[in-house]
């Protein structure tokens, strides 16, 4: 697929995101066991498995929303194991929602412009400075609005757009932070035919100057615009490689036949 | 989508308006410098509950510690009325930064919880160290002394200070919700696991809408003790947070002007019925009844669907009850 790809991001073989036998624990349940995991810079990363893999846990456990409860995870080579969640959005890591988590009654240029003052909150804690103030905020803010297509709708408040364009802002306010790694939960999740098309592009588009770890159910989008997969079950890591090398992997095919590999697979 | 009645410029005129009406409708001086003395706790009471998603019942620790400021140090000390209000301030934010700073580890219930034991423990405080604050009786004549020559003795020209106090920090107020603080206030109401997944460390964030909140309070406290001439005891009971978050809520949390007609709504209401029944505060029951099942946005709410009437376009129903909106948005260049 894109083998010539790869050699050429040789120089980065060092991973921009990377964790080690990491664990996670809900009480006595285990929800993550001993991933490890390597994301290269400027790579597209899928993470695929069934539901109650993990894998927004483990997307939890990146972005620090849950503690860490054995091993590390490092981003660009240093340990943000135990460094709040809010810091780690000023280190580079953003993330989207599964579950569409948005600001609903502001609107949706304010949406992305909190994304993007984000960066830097404390500059927002001054109660005397208004927003023209923050025009680098604005001005990512109006960016992502055109990148979004979303510029039509920028005073409507959040919570009244369509579904499909509610996901697009949930992916924006991820981009709007500017992020080194960008990890976007189920980015089509309930979305129809065209909105996914759409969806799939922006992803690509993002793995040019981002780095993307996305997971994903839609096989033909993992297929299509991966560079690496992860394939996940209970709380491990089953199989990592290229999309290729997955695909024909046997216990992935064992593991899965009949129960979520469908369609482009056969 | 601009909707004329979300301008702050209208809701500080509506003030700067309700500040020259009251002397014109009402022959009480008294009565007139408590409108706008609680008008600005209620105020500071909204950038927590309507702001900020907050339900504190600990605003009356501050407007009970602003009245032991300014019966302490104008009983015991020659500080000038300016100088105690800025120790008040400081005193308010302070207090209302440790306060807000241990209750905000919880959410919902058990913040609501932690604020009213927080409001007994400070009444109680102030009920055993009698000898700092007369105990039950309060602090009796603090005075009320004159301004760089000019007595503030006679009601109307004390409603003239208190006025001018009031217009500057109301504007204040509004220039902090219209902040990028104030917005990202907003935010946490809205949401605030996405504010903290998007960068904003929460906790600051509402340590600093208390301690504002807090300050502002205190202040109010100050001037209502040298408005009655006592810093009583009952200005830090519980029953003070409670009566400055009905008031909030009868006023409508839209905008920092609902404060003010939620405070006048109360005060006046309670002026005119007190006269007729004593036992006026039932009829309050059920006016709070009618608000809470009805008129979710308050008398703001109701001064929206009259506009709404009268220009023939219809209140968004989508918006959220009881909210704070941003101010209408012009479109960025």
């Amino acid at each position: 697929m894109s083998a010539p790809a790869s050699t050429s991001r040789a120089p980065h073989a060092d991973p921009l995101l990377a964790t080690e036998a990491l664990g996670v624990r809900y009480g006595s349940f285990v929800a993550l066991k001993d991933v490890t995991l390597r994301v290269r810079a400027n790579s597209v990363h899928a993470i695929i498995g069934p539901n109650g893999a993990g894998k927004t846990t483990l997307f939890h456990a990146l972005t620090g929303r849950v503690r860490a409860a054995t091993g590390r995870i490092t981003l660009a080579g240093r340990d943000i194991t135990r460094v709040p969640d809010d810091d780690r959005v000023r280190l580079g890591l953003a993330r989207s929602f599964q579950v569409t988590s948005l600001f609903a009654t502001l609107s949706v240029r304010e949406n992305l412009r909190l994304a993007a003052q984000g960066r830097t909150p404390w500059q927002a804690l001054a109660p005397w400075r208004g927003v023209t103030g923050g025009t680098t905020a604005l001005a990512t803010a109006e960016e992502m609005l055109e990148r979004l297509d979303l510029t039509r709708v920028a005073l409507r408040p959040a919570g009244e757009m369509s579904h499909g364009q509610q996901r697009r802002l949930e992916v924006g306010m991820a981009m709007a932070a500017r992020p080194r790694v960008i990890l976007l939960d189920e980015p089509t999740s309930g979305m129809g035919t065209d909105d996914i098309g759409t969806m799939t592009a922006l992803i690509r588009d993002l793995g040019r100057d981002h780095t993307v770890l996305f997971i994903e159910h839609n096989m033909g989008i993992v297929m299509n615009i991966s560079d690496t997969v992860t394939v996940m079950r209970a709380g491990e890591v089953l199989v990592e490689g290229e999309p290729s090398a997955v695909r024909d992997d046997p216990e992935v095919r064992r593991a899965y036949l009949g129960n979520m590999i469908t369609g482009d697979l056969r | 989508m601009i909707r004329i009645l979300d301008r702050p410029l209208l809701h500080f005129g509506l003030a700067a308006a309700t500040v020259l009406a009251l002397p014109l409708l009402l022959r009480s001086g008294t009565l007139a410098s408590e409108i706008l003395i609680y008008a600005l706790a209620v105020a500071a009471c909204n950038l927590l509950l309507g702001y900020t998603g907050l339900l504190s019942f600990g605003q009356g620790i501050f407007f009970g510690l602003g009245s032991y400021v300014a019966g302490l140090l104008l009983l015991r000390t020659p500080l000038p009325v300016p100088a105690m209000l800025i120790v008040a301030l400081l005193a308010g934010a302070a207090t209302a930064a440790a306060v807000g700073w241990l209750s905000i580890r919880r959410q919902g219930v058990y913040f609501v919880m932690l604020t009213l034991a927080f409001s007994q423990m400070f009444y109680f405080l102030a009920y055993t160290f009698s000898g700092l604050t007369g105990g039950d009786n309060g602090l009796l004549d603090v005075p009320r002394p004159a301004l760089a020559g000019v007595p503030l003795s006679d009601p109307w020209s004390y409603y003239a200070y208190v006025a001018v106090l009031f217009l500057g920090l109301f504007a204040a107020l509004q220039r902090v919700a219209l902040s990028t603080f104030g917005r990202t206030l907003l935010a946490i109401r809205d949401n605030e696991a996405r504010a903290r997944a998007i960068g904003f460390p929460v906790r600051a964030f509402k340590v600093a809408a208390f301690a504002i909140s807090g300050a502002v309070t205190a202040v109010a406290g100050a001037l209502h003790a040298m408005l009655i001439g006592v810093a009583p005891l009952s200005n830090i009971e519980y029953h003070t947070s409670e009566t400055l978050l009905i008031m909030t809520i009868i006023g409508g949390s839209a905008n920092l002007f609902a404060s003010v007609l939620g405070a006048a709504a109360y005060l006046v209401a309670g002026d005119l019925l007190s006269a007729i029944w004593p036992r006026w505060l039932l009829l309050l029951g059920l006016i709070l009844i009618v608000i809470a099942l009805f008129l979710q946005r308050g008398l703001w709410g109701l001064i929206e669907r009259a506009t709404a009437l009268v220009s023939r376009r219809p209140v968004s129903e989508d918006s959220a009850p009881d909210r704070p909106a941003l101010p209408a948005e012009e479109p960025q260049p």
